[in-house]
């Protein structure tokens, strides 16, 4: 976005070598906020593993993740169904090592985990372990708060509204408009929603993040744990966003254009700081491309409602409003345009994942609208806008109405675009699914970490670290990996390990056939004489 | 009478028909204190390969290891400290035969073989329990390791490569 775009009036004040180092420092801002940011957070190993009956009462639990995570809420559910909060944890790397305070009575019991990721979405899952023997599991109630959803829903499809009309408003009747009665009204409303929107959704996301019900937005627990997410980053942002519109709007007359840039770059800087598009990889292109589309909507979208309303209500004054708006406006949609097809081929990664997904088809549903905004706004521009300026008062009328739909069809993408909060994208599907299945074996001859990768069936690579059972190196002369499904009526797989020399052991070119619960072994050569056999089951998922 | 003799052939063909498949010795229990003919049967190759070595760990506590040469193979041991000294015909004896190799043989997967050495068993090995000799079966490139001890209170038919063993019995 640069100043120079848009022509200053005489009297104007040089806003921009300062202009240029307001959006040099909040571009900086942007990629710096919330350093490390990955996909969603996914469950690589739990201890006690999911299903294991246990000979007594383990001291800690420990849950390893895809990537570093903060707990949310650790509950310990009671074969008699009643509740136990883990309080008590440790966080090392991707670790949470949470303290047992109790002695369980023999029975299956849930260790329920929900966490938050870098960005912003909490996650949370369940594993299953007994003591003694396995009893019926209790009911962990994991299930979707659909009225919760749909307030986080409005919320973000009002903050949507209030940042892009809001504030994307006050700035095309500031920078664009020479009348700026007509659309101010509606440019202050819009602000105000957007304001209300903006706090009313930090409190969702804290009780999305606690998974509490909506009876319990009031909490101060929900609003801080809320502050602690990237989501707080880009409500923070877009309260000051707000603000900086209404001040633009109503301040005094000289620094006006200045604030209401800042505005227009902080609805960029909100968008960036969170979600899942700023959370994909390569952070250094998708955190800056996400600030490019969410400052060209704002643009696009914030002016048309106030170019319609003055085209209605001032025709001869609203000239040169729409020079303006149409002179600019094709550069901003090639930004817009290029920045979200980068994101989208990040995001999806495959055609497939388009149809097979529900991000994908929220997409897909987006681009339709997109198709038919882009007709409407390529008519409006070529067919429309040049006999418009002349005073055709007939085509005046015509604009005026398109401009209608187009905000209407703004709306809708907006709405589209909040459901995707609730849908990971092909790219964190992928990473999920990619990820290894490991266990750790320990006896007293000899202990290995083993991971299959990816962790589900199909062609995997298994990797193995061999050490003594006090930790100690073990120099195998050879290792077998050895699955077998006895359920399945499979025969064992067996396959010798190669050693690429840097300390593991591994198994290339395999193939698992089925998923479900094998049986791995390891036969370790420990001399020529002496193998130490160890084994234990390893979770094959489906996809 | 006859259902014994049926009895003990249904457990004859069953014992054997188990230990077909591995190497084992041929006599399966032993006094301690008493000399020791080991006959190591080895019955088929390395997944059909024909057996070109094999070797025997010889366990702590059996002394004075005199293997039988074996024409067409070449005999070869390896001695070494016994971790405590053993009295043998008044003599202490500390060092000896820790290993027996027949090496560079070529014994068909078709064929059968057996492998002989006789030994000493110490009289203080715990009478009652089992005593293993570990084996490398060894075919060209491919080997069988016959080293297979089960763990206390494991079955030994569970193992797919058991040590070949003999069960100590108490000094006559």
């Amino acid at each position: 976005m640069n100043a120079a775009t848009f022509p200053t009036r005489p009297n104007g004040i040089r806003v921009r070598p300062a202009t240029g180092g307001l959006v040099a420092a909040l571009m900086l801002m942007v990629l710096v906020l919330p350093g490390r940011a990955f996909a969603h957070a996914a469950l690589v190993a739990a201890d006690p593993a999911d299903g294991t009956v246990l000979v007594q009462s383990p001291a800690h639990f420990s849950l390893t993740f895809s990537e570093p995570v903060s707990p949310l809420v650790l509950t310990l559910v009671r074969p008699d169904g009643t509740r136990l909060a883990l309080t008590s944890f440790r966080l090392t790397d991707r670790s949470v090592e949470i303290d047992n305070p109790e002695t369980l009575k023999s029975g299956t019991h849930v260790l329920s985990w929900r966490v938050i990721s870098e960005d912003g979405h909490p996650v949370g899952g369940s594993a299953l372990f007994s003591i003694g023997a396995p009893s019926v599991a209790p009911f962990a109630g994991e299930t979707v708060d659909w009225s919760l959803r749909t307030a986080i829903w409005i919320g973000k499809l009002l903050l949507y509204a209030g940042l892009f009309l809001g504030v994307g408003g006050a700035f095309s009747l500031v920078w664009l408009a020479e009348y700026r009665r007509c659309g101010r009204r509606f440019v202050v409303g819009a602000v105000l929603f957007g304001l209300v929107a903006a706090s009313v959704s930090l409190g969702l996301q804290g009780l999305d993040a606690l998974g509490a019900p909506l009876a319990r937005f009031a909490a101060p627990a929900v609003w801080e744990t809320a502050l602690e997410t990237s989501f707080g980053w880009t409500v923070l942002i877009a309260l000051s966003s707000l603000g900086l519109a209404l001040l633009s709007l109503a301040g005094p007359r000289v620094p006006r254009k200045l604030v209401a840039l800042a505005g227009l770059v902080g609805v960029g800087a909100a968008l960036a700081a969170s979600g899942h598009a700023s959370a994909a990889e390569p952070q250094w292109l998708t955190r800056p491309l996400v600030f490019l589309h969410a400052t060209a909507i704002a643009f696009w979208a914030g002016a048309l409602a106030p170019l319609g309303l003055a085209l209605r209500y001032q025709p001869a004054e609203a000239k040169i409003f729409l020079r303006r708006f149409s002179r600019a406006i094709l550069p901003v949609v090639a930004v817009l345009a290029a920045s979200g097809i980068v994101l989208a081929i990040v995001q999806v990664q495959t055609p497939a994942a388009l149809i097979n997904t529900a991000y994908g088809r929220l997409l897909l549903l987006k681009l339709a609208l997109l198709l038919f905004l882009f007709t409407l706004a390529s008519v409006n521009r070529w067919t429309l806008t040049a006999p418009a300026e002349a005073g055709d008062t007939e085509v005046q009328r015509r604009l005026v109405r398109s401009i209608g739909i187009e905000t209407l069809i703004v709306l809708a993408i907006f709405g589209v675009a909040a459901g995707w909060r609730f849908t990971p994208p092909p790219r964190a599907l992928a990473i999920a699914a990619a990820q290894p299945a490991s266990i750790h074996i320990h006896t007293l001859q000899a202990m290995a970490d083993l991971s299959i990768t990816p962790g589900h069936a199909g062609q995997v690579a298994a990797s193995m670290v061999i050490m003594t059972g006090d930790f100690g190196p073990l120099d195998a002369k050879q290792v077998t990996l050895v699955l077998s499904k006895p359920d399945s009526g499979i025969e064992p797989i067996k396959r010798p390990a190669t050693k690429p020399g840097d300390g593991t052991w591994r198994v290339d070119n395999l193939v698992i056939p089925l998923s479900g619960r094998w049986n791995a072994r390891l036969d370790i050569l420990v001399s020529d004489f002496e193998m130490v056999k160890i084994e234990a089951p390893i979770d094959i998922r489906a996809d | 009478m006859k259902a014994h003799v049926f009895a003990a052939g249904a457990l004859f063909a069953l014992g054997t028909n188990a230990a077909l498949a591995h190497i084992t010795l041929e006599t399966q229990e032993a006094a301690v204190g008493s000399t020791y003919r080991a006959v190591l049967r080895v019955p088929h190759g390395c997944e059909g390969k024909a057996t070109t070595s094999v070797r025997v760990q010889i366990p702590e506590g059996v002394i004075s290891v005199k293997p039988m040469p074996k024409p067409g193979w070449t005999l070869q041991t390896k001695k070494g400290r016994y971790e405590k000294s053993y009295q043998l015909y008044g003599e202490t004896l500390t060092t000896g035969v820790k290993e027996v190799d027949w090496s560079g043989g070529n014994l068909p997967d078709e064929f059968y073989d057996e492998f002989v050495f006789r030994a000493s068993l110490a009289a203080d090995l715990p009478a009652g329990q089992m005593l293993y000799f570990p084996v490398v079966q060894e075919c060209g490139d491919a080997a069988d390791r016959w080293v297979e001890i089960p763990a206390a209170g494991q079955d030994e038919d569970a193992l797919e490569n058991p040590a070949p063993g003999i069960k100590l019995l108490p000094k006559k």
